[in-house]
């Protein structure tokens, strides 16, 4: 019972799915253990050498840190090279459990060196530590679960650092002698809890599938080099890397302006410890503040890209009024407590936690290659670039004598952090946009769709000519040799079709044209080529056709031939509805294609509606409407309309929008829109879209619109319209998933599959809806890696709507494709539905 | 035309037998039994040309459309036992390129996996 409380308790600050508290909890407690220990250190660190060797001599303890860093990144790379992640990780924190044990030893002995060494050494203690502990979180974690945890487990590092903070300040001038063993004791904690973790991990790894277990079996292990030159090869990799280079040049002189500040404002080691140590407390007690309750928030309201600006601005602002009050002649202490607790609060919060996303979509073996040099390497050689800025400042200008904190070197540094800070924002711009590209990179298209293959690969038309070519051999032999005569007409009768109609059959093989080309092909008669070539036959069988004297000879052959409704005459009626179609439109015999458009057989009407479509008289056009009601013909109605082309368009959204028409009919004409395609087509089906279309003619008009989209990307939707349609898809979709899973879900199978299906379609059409607005290809890969992809597929398809939906959609979406349990999708449900004032009626 | 269903673990088989024309249209078309099987949440689908002697263009259509509707849904539509004359005219008319197309029922069923 209390175990169930405090996870309810636990589930409301935190959001965790089944089986993921305890990794959360070990991994809270892993950071807060690496850093609580560090602010004791960090506080002994400051203020030893700041006593000891003064703000002049600081950047050389950046710029020796920045020179042994390469050297260890080095070793480190070596060591992961040979050891696995938690041999290395552990065995690192009794390297440095030993050290803070060794340095209290030494601090006793009052060695002027001693300041040099623990200001390079907690350096790398607090470097090392937070990248093996990030490489943990991104072994264990994809992007979706690391975003929901990243607040959580990233608050462990603040309350570590304010109870390390809070240690400092209070033992500084009390028992300063506790300070180092009690480091020692909370890392000797943190190696308890790591060995916990790994001993999780090990027993998790047995029965998971085998995407996780790649993820625990850990990286591909490189050295330095190897970490570099993949950095180096990748532009995301190379942004990511210039932005923590200005970041940390930037946090370098804000800290020396800090420092400096802070050395002439507060006397003696004791007092600088304490100082120190109640002012991390209360930086990290704003960055626990910022990190619970504001960082997903940001994250979540401003994306990435959003939420990368909000760290530099806030520096900007700062680091100006700085500048502006040493430029007034003032001491700005207050501004520079301000700005430095704002840089390590948001440091250690909001910048920490988007930059370990921002390295959640890279490649795992690129990750760990990059993220040693980046975040070991580079991290110090930014401190050593600071520090040669700060030397050459400080021997440029250097300070007047009785001057407090250098009032002079503090506002050209703030002119520089500026300058520094602009082109941070600039890199900011450039990869929150290349951060999306590599989501959508991540997802990969689980199935073409198959009326593009089918347009891609397949001439339809020329498909159906030769069919019907190769079964008219068996009715007619006029018939016959007039589909021949149109294959050749249009350039279709190639060799393959040629040696197909030879094909040995019993059927009839009449004197016919298509008998020659049989004869030619089995070489038992003269070759056509020699005999009539195609060009010429075209145009003599065209220049008959025309004759004057030919339509008089034939008007009564084909009046009885019409006129005989009999099946016997049925082929002689194909026959004569084939024939018109290769007459010129203003022939008088023409007009006879109104009589057979109305055939009851469907073989003459399929070819009447052919000819139709060649002469394309718009006085047929609502005899080819009504055939779009038949099932037999429906078909080759579409296609006879679609060859209308934009002259119908009118036509087609009149019956579009008369609801006198079939709801089928009307269904149809939407795909006859869709087949014309024209942005007037698409304007159209917008338009009834909007016009308060039943369910099952806007499922039609999504389709046709989909469709126009696929086939012509210049096309453009009215966002005014489309945006709408899809919060009222979605509430449609939360009313039947409410229904489907609330008391009155049907015992009877089909039904519940048909509201299975109806839900399944509704999901469709919202991310159909928004292809027309957003890129189209995104959004089937987001639905396709939603409906069938594996957890981390769903987890990229998210994150990727995440960055490309705007926020008021993204809102309107997002409960109805979060990965959520059925119950708790079906509570979101209700919610967006109470939203709108139907909750009481949804409830049951 | 007549057609069949059967089912092979999560495969529905369709047995068609005759000519699928324009004019031998039934109540219920090729198409519209696919779409049942879709509907019924079937993603595998074979058709089993063993007994059909011939198909005009109106059974292209509804061929293609099932193929497009399954293929749409992420799903697979695969024919079987095509006679010589029909395959070559599926060659012909290059709709071997679009459709997987299989000599016996056995080998067709195995390649669904």
């Amino acid at each position: 019972m209390a175990k169930n409380r405090l996870r309810s308790v636990f589930s409301r600050v935190v959001d965790l799915k089944p089986g993921e508290g305890v990794i959360a909890v070990f991994l809270f407690l892993y950071f807060f253990f690496i850093t609580s220990p560090y602010y004791i250190i960090k506080s002994l660190r400051n203020a030893s050498y700041l006593s000891g060797l003064g703000d002049e001599k600081l950047p050389l303890a950046y710029f020796l840190t920045a020179i042994l860093m390469g050297f260890i990144v080095n070793f480190h790379s070596r060591l992961q090279v040979k050891l696995p992640r938690s041999r290395l990780i552990i065995n690192s924190l009794i390297f440095f459990f030993s050290n803070i044990v060794l340095f209290w030893w030494l601090f006793e002995r009052g060695w002027r060196w001693v300041p040099v060494a623990f200001w390079v050494w907690a350096n790398i203690f607090a470097i090392v530590l937070v990248t093996q502990f990030w490489m943990l979180v991104n072994d264990v974690f994809n992007p979706r679960e690391a975003r929901r945890m990243i607040g959580f487990i990233g608050s462990g590092a603040q309350l570590g650092a304010i109870l390390g903070g809070v240690l400092a300040g209070v033992l500084a001038k009390r028992a300063p002698w506790l300070l180092l063993p009690l480091a020692a004791g909370m890392l000797g904690l943190g190696i308890l809890v790591v060995s916990g973790i790994f001993r999780w991990q090990r027993q998790k790894t047995d029965g998971i599938d085998r995407e996780a277990k790649d993820r625990a079996a850990g990286p591909t292990k490189v050295g330095f080099r190897d970490a570099f030159q993949t950095t180096r090869q990748s532009p995301y990799l190379l942004l990511l890397a210039g932005i923590m280079m200005v970041t940390l040049v930037v946090s370098t002189l804000i800290d020396w302006q800090f420092n400096s500040i802070v050395q002439s404002s507060v006397e003696g080691e004791s007092n600088l410890t304490s100082f120190f140590g109640y002012f991390n407390a209360g930086a990290m007690f704003f960055a626990f503040l910022f990190q619970l309750l504001l960082t997903s928030p940001i994250i979540k309201a401003f994306r990435i890209r959003g939420a990368l600006l909000l760290y530099p601005l806030i520096l900007f602002l700062g680091t100006g009024g700085i500048g502006l009050a040493a430029l007034a002649g003032l001491v700005p202490l207050v501004p520079a407590i301000l700005i430095k607790a704002s840089d390590k609060g948001l440091a250690y919060s909001l910048n920490q936690s988007v930059r370990e996303l921002l390295y959640i979509p890279i490649s795992p073996e690129q990750k760990y290659k990059s993220k040693i040099f980046i975040d070991m390497f580079l991290n110090r050689f930014a401190k050593g670039l600071g520090a040669i800025i700060l030397a050459v400042l400080l021997w440029l200008v250097p300070r007047a004598p009785g001057t407090q904190g250098g009032q002079g070197i503090i506002r050209y540094i703030s002119l520089i952090v500026l300058v520094i800070i602009a082109v941070w924002v600039f890199l900011n711009f450039r990869i929150g946009r290349e951060y999306a590209n590599l989501v959508k990179a991540k997802l990969e298209k689980q199935y073409e769709r198959g009326d593009l293959l089918v347009a891609q690969r397949l001439d339809v038309d020329y498909a159906k000519l030769v069919f019907d070519t190769v079964e008219s051999k068996t009715r007619s032999s006029h018939l016959y040799a007039m589909n021949l005569f149109d294959l050749i007409r249009h350039d279709m009768l190639t060799p393959e079709v040629k040696k197909l109609i030879s094909y040995k059959t019993d059927e009839i093989r009449a004197a016919s044209l298509g008998g020659m080309f049989e004869q030619t092909e089995t070489g038992l008669g003269p070759k056509i080529e020699e005999e009539l070539s195609e060009d010429v036959l075209k145009r003599e069988v065209q220049e008959i056709l025309n004759l004057d004297v030919y339509q008089d000879v034939m008007k009564g052959y084909l009046e009885r031939t019409v006129a005989d409704s009999s099946a016997d005459s049925q082929v002689a009626r194909m026959e004569a509805a084939k024939m018109i179609g290769f007459m010129d439109s203003r022939a008088p015999l023409v007009g006879k294609l109104g009589e057979l458009l109305e055939d009851d057989s469907p073989d003459v009407c399929r070819y009447a509606i052919q000819s139709a479509a060649a002469h394309m008289r718009r006085v047929d056009v609502p005899v080819l409407v009504r055939k779009l009601k038949s099932p037999a013909l429906r078909e080759d109605a579409i296609a006879a309309l679609r060859k209308f082309g934009p002259r119908i368009v009118g036509t087609m959204a009149d019956y579009l929008a008369d609801r006198s028409e079939e709801i089928e009919l009307r269904i149809v004409a939407a795909s006859v829109l869709a087949a014309i395609g024209t942005q007037e087509a698409a304007d159209y089906l917008t338009w009834e879209l909007s016009s308060g279309a039943g369910a099952a003619l806007a499922d039609g008009i999504i389709d046709a619109l989909d469709r126009i989209r696929s086939s012509d990307p210049r096309v453009t939707f009215a966002e005014d319209i489309i945006k709408p349609r899809i919060s009222e898809e979605t509430r449609l979709y939360c009313r039947q998933l409410v229904d489907l899973y609330n008391g009155a879900r049907p015992s009877d199978e089909t039904e519940c599959r048909r509201r299975e299906n109806r839900l399944s379609d509704s999901l469709w059409n919202v991310f159909k809806l928004l292809g027309l607005i957003y890129p189209q290809e995104d959004m089937i890969k987001a639905y396709q890696n939603l409906k069938a992809g594996t957890k981390d597929s769903v987890a990229y398809s998210l994150e990727l709507l995440d960055n490309v939906l705007e926020r008021d959609i993204r809102e309107v979406v997002f409960p109805i494709v979060e990965d959520l349990s059925p119950e708790e999708k079906v509570k979101r449900c209700r919610d967006v539905l109470r939203g709108i004032g139907e909750g009481k009626a949804k409830d049951g | 035309m007549r057609i069949a269903a059967r089912h092979k673990n999560d495969i529905v088989i369709f047995d068609l037998e005759g000519e699928i024309r324009r004019s031998d249209i039934t109540d219920v078309t090729l198409h519209q039994l696919v779409k049942e099987q879709l509907d019924s949440g079937k993603r595998k689908i074979l058709l089993n040309f063993d007994a059909v002697e011939f198909i005009d263009s109106f059974g292209v259509g509804e061929i293609l459309a099932s193929y497009i509707s399954t293929h749409n849904l992420g799903g697979k539509l695969k024919l079987v036992r095509i006679s010589k004359k029909l395959f070559l005219i599926f060659q012909v008319t290059m709709l071997t390129k679009v459709l997987d197309i299989y000599e016996e029922e056995e080998t067709a069923l195995k390649s669904f996996f």
